[in-house]
């Protein structure tokens, strides 16, 4: 096989930080070159490079043997590499075909997309799927997103792809189906780098894997030959430890949620009748395929949309009767004891313009914590964000006044539970915690909600990741079609709830 | 994510429809130049001071620009420099520049207070008018004793002014109707309502002009002494009052998190109803009591156009200042010098008046232009 592209001695630097410190990757055509690391590692740092978004500060870059400099990423697509970032290049209110159009200008816009319309079906039909190029993009799911994403690098004759966390957004079984695509196209004779943190995706999919950490590439080995500890150990450089359970102390009914129901959004499975309740002390993991009503369950327990029909009561403890909780603002959940630790943390999570003060401090300000209404106290306000960012272990905070959004992902969520977990929450409801993270945020993150729950606490576990439910939860719900179909006591065989997930019709 | 509560609440790709946004752009590009290429790079930050040379920099261009214009239509340059020189150092001009920018202070922090809420209130005019006419309501049906006569009028006019501007607050947030239109459309009902009191039941009958009748002297604000009267250290009060609120009450921190992510706040427990109707009513109030201000402090009696290119201004003083209030009342005094020799040069060279507002206009594009120096850099690269 011949040699696609070849990354040399790439090093590249922000400021005083080394994002990439002579990093080496070579890739062949016929391939599927999985990048594997944590976040931070430095993966989507070398393929900006490779995509000519980033300039190396030194190092070569050779694309069938040639070597090149890149100024633009138009530069590298004329070399035929075509990157898929994580967060769509698309014009939502564009069709398809104008969108593959517009990274492709093809003489005068009428001839133009005739053409272009050709060579999308064309392009479709070969990797095995249909796509009305005449559609809008909004009117697209997430997973069409991306193959519209794959077609537009493929229609400006891209012979290296670059999928950046391509499955980081999709369900399982679309994940499945993309890495499937990709390595029929790899097989095809292209050459495909699939950046991940998945070791699951790499070792069913990829012919070989080259291990990042620290800006630095480790390694490149075949993953059969590889077991999944030798890559973890590769990748974070020490064995990370899973929580360990303890011995199971649930107390008192504390969440009590019966026949809620959300209002139909297009595109979603809505909330049909979902109930279920969660004691205190213990995590009720809901797993379930993405899509099957999840996203408006945590909206109605959170106060983020209301329910068409349903209750929702909750059970402080030491108070003798439950109150309902159903039409309560999130204002008004919050006092009575409910955290949030929402499933999109940029955009309901954080605000990311603001400060890491200003982030924390909002969490406590209403109840008269940091000040009175006339007078805010700036300065124990950063006390307890200095006290908070240190016992949650929020990393890259070089200063307090800094703005949250440019914490990476891992120490956004520390920073999130920091907020959510010091006031000693009654009742945590927690989607997705672990989306995106790498293995050690993750493990930091599930130890807090362990401990959260041995402190007392119900924790509501919304999650994708069944790895993760059955790795932390007491007890499983399996939600399918906007229902809890089946329950199952930890530990919960990992076949049986699987077969929940797919089997309900 | 579609939350159910805030939908009134723009977010930042709304925002960006609106007149004040800045345009963005994201991402690296480069452009070929003849010595060689250009490369747009986005800054992850820039230091105050540098961005505060920056918008300098953007005003004297602006200044340059202007003063390239104003030459060009008949002021001899020499004139130009003395004109603006003497708003500082003629005592005259200085006094008419203090008269001037109580007002212009007023409506800035009423833009900014609006802002902060993403409130685009441009309705400041029809806000004005209708202090004006709570005011002078006040003189000619005599309310109160004479000595109350002035806390009346300010309470009146600032009555007025929310009144006015709760109709587009209460229009967006039951019914979503975009507020950048309604309460600009509403300036052009409050002064056909302002023109049917002067041409009908108000108009002077001394001199039957369409304006009211001269108010008492117990109703214009009282001279503290040069010539200035008192509405300067009221309108510099409400600054601090404006800047305290916004900056260091617990309404204040949770309009940073309104303007920020208005969905993530909700969720964290910002009640935002209550804090929005503030900031919302404050913005009314403070332009209404600048149409108090206008009659009671300069021409003393209501008069047609009192109002007029107060709205534009106010706007514009917010946009410059940022939506901080101390910096607001240092842009209005400069406004007010661009102000007082707008009408100098007016009657000396017969310069349109509009001609200040063009002025203005091209100093905002300026520096609106110096935030794209402010969030990307240019390197060349041969």
């Amino acid at each position: 096989m011949a040699t696609a592209l070849e990354l040399s001695s790439i090093t590249k630097s922000f400021g005083d930080f080394l994002a990439l410190d002579a990093a080496h990757l070579s890739v062949e055509y016929g391939e599927v070159h999985a990048l594997l690391g944590e976040n931070g590692a430095g993966k989507s740092s070398l393929m900006n490079v490779a995509a000519g978004l980033y300039s190396p500060d030194s190092g070569s870059i050779e694309v069938a043997g040639l070597r090149c400099r890149f100024i633009g990423p138009r530069d590298s697509m004329q070399h035929g590499i075509g990157m898929i970032h994580q967060n769509f290049k698309l014009v939502k209110r564009f069709t398809v075909s104008e969108n593959v159009l517009l990274a492709n200008p093809r003489g005068s816009f009428r001839n133009g997309k005739t053409a272009i319309e050709r060579e999308i079906k064309e392009k479709a039909e070969t990797l095995g799927f249909s796509l009305d190029p005449a559609r809008r993009i909004d009117r697209l799911s997430i997973a069409e997103q991306q193959r519209v994403e794959i077609i537009k690098a493929l229609v400006a004759g891209a012979r290296i792809l670059i999928l950046d966390e391509p499955t980081a957004v999709l369900t399982e079984g679309e994940a499945q189906r993309l890495l499937a695509m990709v390595r029929d196209i790899a097989e095809g004779g292209a050459a495909v780098i699939l950046v991940t943190h998945k070791l699951r995706d790499v070792k069913t999919f990829a012919h070989r894997v080259t291990i990042m950490r620290g800006g630095k590439t480790l390694a490149t080995v075949d993953p059969r030959q590889t077991t999944a500890e030798e890559l973890t150990t590769l990748m974070v450089g020490s064995h990370v430890v899973t929580p360990s359970r303890s011995a199971k102390s649930a107390g008192e009914v504390s969440l009590n949620v019966t026949g809620l129901a959300s209002a139909t959004v297009e595109g979603h499975t809505p909330l049909i009748d979902a109930t279920f309740s969660v004691r205190s002390g213990e995590i009720y993991g809901i797993a379930g395929v993405g899509g099957n009503g999840q996203t408006e369950l945590a909206e109605a327990l959170v106060g983020g949309r209301q329910p068409s029909a349903g209750a929702i009561s909750i059970k402080a403890p030491g108070s003798p009767t439950p109150s309902d909780i159903t039409a309560a603002t999130p204002l008004q959940r919050r006092d009575h004891g409910v955290a949030s630790v929402p499933a999109d943390r940029q955009a309901l999570g954080l605000a990311t313009r603001l400060s890491i003060v200003d982030n924390f401090a909002i969490g406590f300000v209403h109840e008269g914590r940091f000040g009175s209404m006339a007078l805010i106290d700036r300065a124990s306000m950063r006390r307890a964000t200095q006290a908070a960012v240190e016992d949650f272990e929020v990393q890259g905070v070089r200063s307090l006044w800094q703005r949250a959004g440019t914490l990476s992902g891992g120490n956004a969520q520390k920073l999130i539970l920091a907020r959510e977990l010091s006031r000693a929450p009654s009742i945590i409801v927690a989607h997705s915690p672990t989306r995106g993270l790498d293995v050690r945020a993750c493990a930091a993150v599930h130890a807090r909600l362990v401990a959260a729950r041995d402190a007392g606490a119900a924790v509501v576990l919304i999650s994708e990741d069944l790895d993760e439910v059955l790795g932390i939860a007491d007890r499983i719900g399996v939600m399918t079609r906007g229902r809890i179909v089946a329950e199952f006591d930890a530990p919960a065989d990992r076949n049986a709830v699987g077969r929940a997930m797919v089997d309900h019709v | 994510m579609l939350l159910d509560a805030p939908w009134w609440i723009m977010s930042d790709q709304d925002a960006a429809l609106s007149p004040l946004a800045v345009p963005r752009i994201a991402g690296p590009g480069s452009g070929r130049w003849p010595f060689g290429r250009m490369i747009l790079e986005v800054r992850l930050d820039m230091p105050a001071w540098k961005q505060v040379v920056a918008v300098a920099c953007s005003i004297l261009i602006g200044m340059f620009i202007s003063a390239v214009i104003l030459v060009a239509s008949g002021v001899p340059p020499g004139e130009l420099v003395n004109e603006f020189a003497s708003n500082v150092f003629d005592r005259q001009s200085f006094q008419a520049v203090l008269v001037q920018a109580a007002p212009l202070i007023l409506v800035g922090i009423a833009a900014s207070i609006g802002f902060r809420a993403r409130f685009w209130n441009l309705g400041l005019e029809g806000q004005m008018v209708w202090g004006g006419i709570a005011a002078t309501a006040v003189t000619i049906y005599h309310i109160g004793p004479e000595g109350l006569r002035l806390p009346l009028m300010a309470l009146f006019a600032m009555m007025a002014g929310m009144a006015w501007v709760a109709i587009p607050a209460l229009l967006r947030m039951k019914f979503a109707v975009n507020e950048i239109i309604s309460t600009l459309l509403l300036n052009y009902v409050a002064t056909y309502c302002l023109y049917d009191l002067l041409y009908g039941p108000w108009k002077d009958p001394k001199d039957a002009f369409p304006h009211s009748s001269l108010y008492a002297s117990a109703e214009r604000l009282p001279d503290i002494g040069h010539g200035v009267n008192a509405a300067l250290p009221l309108a510099l009060v409400l600054v601090l009052l404006v800047f305290w609120f916004a900056e260091f009450s617990r309404f204040g921190f949770y309009l940073k998190f309104i303007y920020a992510n208005p969905a993530m706040g909700r969720l964290v427990g910002v009640p935002i109803i209550p804090v929005v109707w503030t900031a919302v009513l404050m913005s009314g109030a403070l332009a209404g009591l600048g149409g108090f201000l206008v009659p009671s402090g300069i021409a003393g009696r209501l008069t047609q156009g009192f109002f007029e290119g107060y709205g534009f201004s106010g706007v514009l003083i917010a946009f410059l200042a940022r939506n901080n209030a101390v910096a607001a009342a240092i842009v209005a005094v400069l406004i007010a010098m661009l102000f007082v020799t707008g009408q100098s040069f007016q009657i000396f060279y017969q310069i349109p008046f509009s001609m200040v507002q063009m002025i203005q206009a091209i100093i905002v594009m300026c520096v609106a232009a110096s935030e794209f120096f402010i969030r990307h850099r240019i390197r060349l690269q041969r």
